[in-house]
């Protein structure tokens, strides 16, 4: 199976009328109309898979994923609240949470044996290229530059690409501890700094 | 929130947690408050990363994939439908019909089996895919209207799935209970904001067995102040063992 990937390179704030647009297809799809979801599937699909092969790595699995995902969404649509969060933030929240399901529990020993690298391939994106991508007014791209570089890489490492404490460890080289207190003390230097 | 907690919230999010600990903090995401507020700004904190990623162009054969899922629930309903109407598409029809209180009427029984194939219909969507539940209980309205699901697992879990939309009024809340024992009296298992599908809390009580008794009640938003229900029962129904 062939990947395509576009190469145009992401915008990173979402602009306010697609995220109505969002909330809109969700209504949509609470109230039972499947055009919904084939809005939201039009608008976010392509990205939603970039995410989910990011933590997923194999196309197959990611398509799992994001497939999962939608029927998802389609049944649990009028749990979405507009008022308590994002539409954006809850569809990639479910997306994630499938997608680490899958990670951590269903495709660990298939992929062990499939022979496919556990870790990053070498043609991955570098930790820092994708902080340097957040918007220059981020909040998040400011706390994350705060940290040293080897505790931020791992923070990005542990979200983008779903590599646990003992994956985290092995990559860059550090004992499991030194690892697990690292992210403990990142973890919170960033909650002190997020407003 | 505890450090603890607050830590935990975080790893959750970033996706570091694995086996107990990751079920510790589901369960918690499900039932406390504090810990859904500090799951949702990290969340939010984080979300900016995932518009990093470089999109990758699904092919078309996934859509096509998902439509079929969509269909596969609503099937056996329409089956049932003694007087199909005209209506667009199936899930259309499908909404149209779950709302139609003739429909309800004319199919009495019939309508409590289909939605116990619907919730196993549902069950098979959601992600629990290879979990099949032990002991169903269909929670009936007080008109005998089927409103939720409670499927209980082998490995002692249980969730319950609703069936419809139930309003709960501003500063209340809906608890759900358990009674196994009568001497006892009935546990709190579970307290929502509104009807969605939540994993119940009975890792304490003993095995749920058949003929368990399931209710919703209508409670102060912080659940019951007696530990005892207090409001108005708005549905219920006991398990049965399935086949």
């Amino acid at each position: 199976m062939a990947v395509v990937t576009m190469t145009t390179s992401a915008p990173v704030s979402r602009p306010v009328s697609e995220r109505e647009r969002l909330e809109e297809a969700l209504r949509r799809c609470a109230g039972g109309d499947p055009a919904g979801l084939r809005t939201i599937y039009d608008a976010e699909a392509p990205r939603m898979l970039g995410v989910a092969t990011r933590l997923l790595r194999r196309r197959s699995l990611a398509e799992e994923a994001v497939h999962d995902t939608f029927l998802q969404v389609w049944q649990h649509a009028s749990s979405f609240d507009a008022t308590r969060g994002n539409a954006d933030t809850w569809l990639y929240a479910v997306l994630r949470n499938r997608a680490l399901n899958i990670l951590r529990g269903e495709a660990r020993t298939e992929l062990t044996e499939d022979f496919e690298p556990m870790g990053l391939a070498s043609e991955d994106e570098s930790p820092e290229a994708i902080v340097l991508r957040l918007s220059t007014t981020s909040a998040l791209k400011r706390c994350l530059e705060r940290l040293k570089p080897i505790q931020r890489h791992a923070v990005v490492l542990a979200y983008v690409h779903g590599l646990s404490h003992g994956e985290l460890a092995g990559r860059l080289d550090v004992p499991l501890g030194t690892m697990k207190s690292w992210m403990r003390r990142s973890l919170a230097a960033l909650r002190e700094c997020m407003p | 929130m505890s450090p603890e907690h607050e830590q935990l919230a975080a790893q959750y999010v970033i996706g570091l947690l694995d086996g107990n600990e990751r079920r510790i903090a589901e369960r918690l995401s499900e039932h406390d408050v504090d810990f859904q507020a500090a799951v949702a700004q990290w969340q939010s904190c984080l979300a900016e990363l995932d518009a990093t990623a470089t999109p990758v162009l699904p092919e078309g054969e996934l859509w096509s994939r998902i439509e079929t899922g969509l269909r596969r629930a609503p099937a056996p309903l329409r089956i049932e439908d003694p007087t199909p109407v005209a209506i667009p598409s199936p899930h259309a029809a499908f909404a149209a019909l779950w709302q139609s209180l003739r429909f309800w009427r004319i199919t009495g029984l019939a309508g409590a089996f289909a939605s116990l194939l619907l919730a196993l219909g549902v069950g098979l969507l959601a992600t629990r895919a290879t979990r099949e539940p032990v002991l169903i209980a269909v929670l009936l309205t007080e008109q005998n209207r089927p409103a939720a699901v409670v499927n209980a697992f082998a490995n002692g879990e249980a969730e319950l799935i609703p069936l419809e939309a139930i309003p709960v009024p501003p500063g209340r809340a809906l608890e759900i209970w358990t009674l196994w024992d009568r001497a006892r009296g009935p546990v709190s298992i579970g307290l929502i904001d509104q009807a969605r599908t939540v994993r119940l809390n009975i890792g304490n009580l003993p095995q749920t067995g058949p003929n368990q008794l399931f209710e919703i009640t209508l409670e102060p938003a912080t659940g019951s102040p007696t530990g005892r229900p207090t409001g108005p029962v708005l549905m219920k129904g006991t398990t049965s063992t399935t086949l």
